[in-house]
C-alpha cells in the first residue's frame, strides 16, 4: 500500500506540475465558460437544456476530455521513459501488475482533476440559471468512465511510442470525432460514448440531441462502468506484459 | 575455493553465461562468461565497449539475447523481488527534478520498504546531509550522481551494480564515493562498478574485467591488468620515398615487432620507441632514404584495450 501510494504521488506531482496543470485546468473550464455565454443571451436561454447539450458538451466529450485524458495517460509512462526515470521505479521489488496499476491511477486522477471542475462549473450554471441539478452527477460519472477509458488507451500507448500524442491526437479527431460518427457501427466501440451512455442513462430524461451521438450504443450506466473497466484492466494487464518483458534501453 | 579462472568469482553472486546482446545488426555484447562476488569489481572499458548493455542485462533491464544471466541464484526480469537484493546506479540522469534529494531517496525507500532512518543514514553515506533539502534539479551533476547512489543504498542491498558512478564528479566527491564502494566492498557486499578510467578502477577494485567490443578482452587483480598493458607495443606511422625498401630494412631489426605496408605509409610496431627513433634516421642515410612523416599513435586507452583483445 505504501508503495502504491508512493508511485501515485509521486506521478500526481510529476503530471500535474508547471504550466501543464494552468493551461489544462484553463481548457477544462472551457465548456462551463461556453455554457454562461450562451445562456446569457435570453433567446438562448428558452432553449437552455438544448444549449447544454449541444457544444459545451460537445466541447468536453471531443476536445477537453480526450486531450487531457491524452496528456496525463501518455505522460504517466511515457514522460519516465523519455526523462530516464523508467529504471528507478522497474528496479524496485515491485509486481509489475502494480506499476502499471498505479500509473493508470494516477493519469485517471489527474485528468479528473482539472475536467471535474469544469463539469461541476457546467452543472453549476444550470443550477444557478434554472435551479436544475440534474445534470451534475450523470456528468461527473460520464467523465470518470470516458476519462478511464481514455487514459488507459493512452498510458499503453505512451509507453510503446514517443509519439504518442500526435499519433492520440489523429485517433481522437479521427477515430472518435469523425469515423465513429459517421459509420453508426462504430459508435459502439468509441470511448467517448461509454461516457456519454453512462450520462444519458443517469438522466431523468436522455435528450434527443444525446441518442442521435450516441448512434448504435445504448444509454445505460452499468454497460458504461463494465466496459471502462475492462479497457482499463486489459491495458493493465497488457501494460503488465510490456513492463515485464520489454527492454528498457 | 579458488575460482578456475580469472573472471570468475570465488563465491559468485552474479553469473553471466555465454552471454550475447544484439540491437538489431549490432552486437553489443558477445558470448561474455564470467562472474561477480563479495567486495568491489571494476568493469572497465572504452565508451561503447558494452560494458552498460552487461551491466543493464545483469539488473534484469536488457534480456539478453542469448546465454544466461542470475543475480542470487534468481534471474532478475522474472523475479522483481531480486531489487530486495540488488540495486543499481545507471549512468543516466534517472532523477526526479522536482524533488529535493531527501523526497528522492524516500521516494526509492518507500518502494523498497526501508524506513525513514534508512533515508538519512544513505543521505550521510554520500555526504548530502547539507543539501538534501534542495531540489534535484538545481544539483550539479556530481550531487546529482550521489543522490542517485544514496537512493540505491537505502534498500541496503548486498548487491550493487554502479555504472559510471563517478562520471561529473570532482575531485572531492570522487574521493569519497571512492571510499564509499571500498567500504561497501569490505562490508562483504558485491559491488561492480564500471568505469572508462583504470586509474578510478585501480583506487577501488581489487580485481577487475575488462570489456571491449562486447567482448571480456583482460580478467584478473589490477596488478595483472597492469602488467599487461606495459607490453603493448607502440605504434609510430612513417612515411618515406621508398617505403618497400625501408620496411624491408625495418622488418630486420631487433627492436621492430611488425611493420605493415599502406601505399607510402608504413605503420610501425615496436616496444623501444625512443630506441627506434634514435636508429632510424642512421638506418634512412644508409639505404639514401629520405623522410617526410614519424609520427608516433596515441597510446589511447582504446587502443590498450584493443591490443588486449587482440592478444587472446
Amino acid at each position: 500500500m505504501r508503495s502504491l501510494l508512493a508511485i501515485l504521488g509521486n506521478t500526481l506531482r510529476q503530471l500535474l506540475g508547471g504550466r501543464r496543470l494552468l493551461l489544462l485546468g484553463l481548457m477544462g473550464l472551457l465548456p462551463a465558460a461556453v455554457l454562461a455565454v450562451l445562456l446569457a443571451d435570453e433567446r438562448t436561454a428558452i432553449g437552455a437544456r438544448q444549449a447544454f447539450h449541444e457544444a459545451p458538451l460537445a466541447i468536453l466529450f471531443y476536445i477537453v476530455l480526450p486531450v487531457a485524458c491524452l496528456v496525463f495517460g501518455a505522460g504517466a509512462l511515457g514522460d519516465e521513459r523519455r526523462d530516464g526515470t523508467l529504471s528507478f521505479i522497474l528496479l524496485r521489488p515491485l509486481p509489475r501488475s502494480l506499476l502499471a496499476g498505479a500509473k493508470l491511477l494516477g493519469a485517471w486522477l489527474a485528468t479528473l482533476a482539472v475536467i471535474a471542475p469544469g463539469a461541476i462549473a457546467m452543472s453549476l450554471v444550470m443550477a444557478v440559471r434554472f435551479s436544475d441539478w440534474t445534470t451534475l452527477g450523470p456528468l461527473l460519472a460520464a467523465v470518470a468512465l470516458s476519462g478511464l477509458a481514455y487514459s488507459a488507451a493512452f498510458l499503453v500507448l505512451g509507453y510503446l511510442t514517443q509519439r504518442a500524442v500526435l499519433i492520440g491526437l489523429v485517433y481522437v479527431f479521427v477515430w472518435e470525432s469523425g469515423m465513429t460518427a459517421a459509420v453508426a457501427s462504430l459508435a459502439t466501440v468509441s470511448l467517448m460514448r461509454i461516457g456519454l451512455s453512462a450520462y444519458a442513462g443517469l438522466l431523468p430524461a436522455a435528450h434527443p440531441h444525446l441518442i442521435e451521438w450516441l448512434g448504435a450504443v445504448q444509454p445505460g450506466a452499468g454497460g458504461a462502468t463494465a466496459k471502462a473497466l475492462v479497457i482499463a484492466a486489459l491495458v493493465v494487464a497488457a501494460t503488465t506484459a510490456l513492463l515485464r518483458h520489454r527492454d528498457v534501453t | 575455493m579458488t575460482a578456475a579462472s580469472p573472471a570468475q568469482a570465488d563465491r559468485p553472486t552474479i553469473e553471466v553465461e555465454q552471454v550475447s546482446k544484439w540491437f538489431g545488426q549490432k552486437v553489443a555484447v558477445s558470448d561474455l562468461t564470467c562472474s561477480f562476488g563479495p567486495g568491489v569489481t571494476g568493469l572497465l572499458g572504452p565508451n561503447g565497449a558494452g560494458k552498460t548493455t552487461l551491466l543493464r542485462m545483469v539488473v534484469g533491464l536488457l534480456s539478453p539475447s542469448d546465454g544466461t544471466i542470475s543475480v542470487l541464484g534468481h534471474n532478475p526480469r522474472r523475479s522483481p523481488a531480486v531489487y530486495r537484493s540488488l540495486a543499481m546506479v545507471p549512468e543516466e540522469d534517472a532523477v526526479y527534478g522536482f524533488q529535493t534529494a531527501r523526497q528522492f531517496v524516500g521516494y526509492a525507500a518507500a518502494l523498497a520498504g526501508a524506513g525513514r532512518e534508512a533515508v538519512e543514514r544513505a543521505i550521510a553515506v554520500v555526504g548530502l546531509q547539507d543539501s538534501a533539502g534542495r531540489p534535484i534539479a538545481g544539483f550539479s551533476k556530481g550531487m546529482r550522481q550521489r543522490a542517485k547512489v544514496a537512493a540505491a543504498l537505502v534498500g541496503d542491498a548486498p548487491v550493487l551494480v554502479l555504472d559510471e558512478p563517478l562520471n561529473g564528479t570532482d575531485p572531492v566527491q570522487r574521493a569519497h564515493l571512492i571510499a564509499t564502494f571500498r567500504q561497501l566492498g569490505a562490508e562483504g557486499r558485491t559491488v561492480v562498478v564500471s568505469s572508462h578510467v583504470l586509474a578510478e578502477v585501480e583506487r577501488m577494485a581489487d580485481r577487475v574485467l575488462a570489456v571491449v567490443d562486447g567482448k571480456l578482452a583482460a580478467a584478473g587483480d589490477v596488478a595483472a591488468i597492469r602488467r599487461a598493458m606495459t607490453d603493448i607495443p607502440y605504434r609510430v606511422r612513417l612515411e618515406a620515398d621508398d617505403p618497400p625498401r625501408l620496411a624491408a630494412a625495418l622488418i630486420g631489426s631487433d627492436m621492430v615487432e611488425s611493420v605493415t605496408l599502406r601505399g607510402r605509409l608504413l605503420t610501425v610496431e615496436t616496444a623501444d620507441l625512443s630506441g627506434l627513433g634514435r636508429s632510424l634516421a642512421p638506418l634512412a642515410r644508409s639505404l639514401n632514404i629520405r623522410f617526410s612523416l614519424f609520427e608516433p599513435e596515441d597510446l589511447s586507452l582504446e587502443s590498450v584495450f584493443r591490443y588486449l583483445v587482440r592478444g587472446r
